[in-house]
């Protein structure tokens, strides 16, 4: 099996003074194949993010591995084929558009114009042509998230890391931007691990689902999807679209608490 | 409201003042209190004769002196002790100190230390600003959002290009309305410490009240406001000018 981003027993607590330290992830591994779209959906609080945090060396993990192309990344702080886009955007707000998708670029070392050509190449492809001079305080939610994109994609990730990244954004906006996020993984040929809440995100966008049982995090079931791509707004309304949401539905259910 | 319906309510609220302090003046005469009509007079003779901004001015030359030491030695250190817990632990005792205690209670011991002289004003300065530089840089660096330091890290940015690319910029705006707030200490600060030796602009001022001649001292207070306002506000607007995208953020 070709893994491009193996995950094999990960753990990860959190200390709480004098009580029980949290167990967050719990001897998590996970397979993510080269080119998919995987999303990992789990309710709020399970440790989806904290995973994904793990897995960019955010945070140290307690124990466990992290392999990409069976090359050891564990703890290793970003970079290394590892393209982040942010729930909450969290743009540079004294970067404008075009600075702020320069901004892995800048790190690199790659030099001024190339860094330029580059950076106006993502921006032409989300969309935001235009907007090169502005800064995030002039752009919209779905704006910002767009230049998000963009900065993650300009390093030319092997694997976009992607922490509910429509979750701040309204209904509408969230549907747009999944078709423009399903064009572009055609377009960049990307492998995408897609954290998310939503089981309707999960089955539109991905080709598996890994359903999260939470506390500590841990796979619970791995679901196949199986609607062709390219994919349209058409099938969230197909009834196999519905079965598949309800059977997830009863899955997440049995694991959450409210 | 409009930008208009406030300037007018501005303008009016001063022009009642003044009015009410017109009829005042008139009743308790000017070796009480000057009124408008009598201060304005004798404010324009004042500053055309020189004397007034020029004493002015070369107190707050050396002002700045003291305000300038303690932005290069304040900002630093405030925001290292809000990002580094040694440093702060080390330092904020003293910070505090320095803050809650009035300059004033202290000049006695600087002028034993210092002299009267040039010293003695800019430690004075000094103190009075340093307080308030350091604390806002602290609470700008403390504030962060820890989010943000964390895209630096996903890019794969070293601690020293995190602090050089996110810290900095980020505490911008803090920088500077720090500056504002050391700035306007440091002006009354400087007033005060030349009352107390008598030299410079506070000595005027001083020497005027002692001779009940109040149109000069309202004079001299009104050219003090005035400068204080215009450099504070320009201040302001450097701050602006330099970092459009934290307006919300900065205090006018």
């Amino acid at each position: 099996m070709n893994a491009k981003l193996e995950l094999r027993n990960l753990s990860k607590s959190f200390p709480r003074g004098k009580a029980d330290p949290i167990h967050v992830v719990g001897d998590f591994s996970l397979h993510i194949k080269n080119l998919e779209f995987l999303a990992v959906l789990g309710p709020s609080g399970c440790g989806k993010s904290t995973l994904l945090r793990l897995i960019d060396g955010l945070l140290p993990a307690d124990h466990g591995h992290i392999l990409m192309d069976g090359r050891d990344i564990t703890n290793v702080t970003g970079g290394e084929g590892r393209g982040m886009v942010f729930q909450s955007f969290d743009l540079f707000p004294w970067r404008s558009t075009l600075k702020n998708v320069e901004f892995g670029l800048e790190a690199q070392g790659v030099a001024r114009a190339e860094r330029e050509d580059i950076a106006r190449h993502y921006i032409n492809l989300v969309g935001l042509s235009g907007f090169e001079a502005s800064y995030p305080h002039e752009l919209s939610g779905g704006m910002q998230q767009r230049v998000g994109f963009a900065r993650a994609l300009a390093i030319k990730p092997e694997v976009l890391l992607m922490d509910e990244p429509f979750g701040a954004l309204d209904v509408q906006t969230r549907d747009i931007l999944q078709n423009e996020l399903l064009d572009i993984w055609e377009k960049e040929q990307k492998t995408v691990l897609f954290v998310t809440h939503s089981i309707e995100e999960a089955i539109y966008l991905a080709d598996r689902i890994a359903v999260i049982s939470p506390r500590p995090a841990k796979v619970d079931h791995m679901i196949e999807v199986p609607f062709e791509r390219p994919r349209h707004e058409a099938i969230k309304s197909d009834p196999k679209f519905l079965e598949m949401r309800q059977e997830i539905w009863q899955i997440l259910k049995s694991g959450v608490q409210v | 409201m409009t930008r208009s319906h406030i300037l007018f309510l501005n303008v009016s609220g001063i022009a009642v003042s003044l009015v009410l302090w017109e009829i005042a003046g008139r009743i308790v005469g000017p070796s009480l209190l000057a009124a408008p009509s009598v201060v304005i007079g004798t404010f324009l003779d004042l500053l055309f004769q020189g004397d007034m901004l020029r004493e002015l001015f070369g107190s707050l030359r050396q002002m700045l002196v003291g305000f300038g030491l303690a932005c290069i030695i304040g900002m630093p250190l405030g925001a290292l002790m809000g990002r580094i817990r040694l440093v702060d632990a080390l330092f904020h005792p003293w910070v505090s100190m320095v803050v809650v205690t009035s300059v004033a209670a202290l000049a006695p011991l600087f002028i034993l230390i210092f002299g009267t002289g040039f010293e003695f004003r800019v430690a004075i300065v000094f103190v009075a600003s340093f307080g308030y530089i350091v604390l806002t840089a602290f609470h700008g660096a403390r504030g962060i959002d820890p989010k943000i330091v964390d895209v630096a890290r996903s890019f794969a940015v070293g601690p020293f290009e995190s602090y050089r690319q996110v810290i900095l910029p980020a505490l911008f705006p803090y920088l500077i309305t720090g500056a504002r707030l050391g700035l306007i200490h440091a002006i009354r600060a400087m007033v005060m410490a030349e009352m107390f030796v008598l030299v410079g602009y506070g000595g005027l001022i001083f020497q005027s009240g002692q001779e009940l001649s109040t149109a000069p001292l309202i004079s001299y207070l009104v050219s003090l406001m005035a400068v204080s306002i215009l450099a504070n506000s320009v201040l302001g607007w450097t701050g602006r000018r330099l970092a459009p995208w934290y307006d919300s953020k900065m205090s006018r």
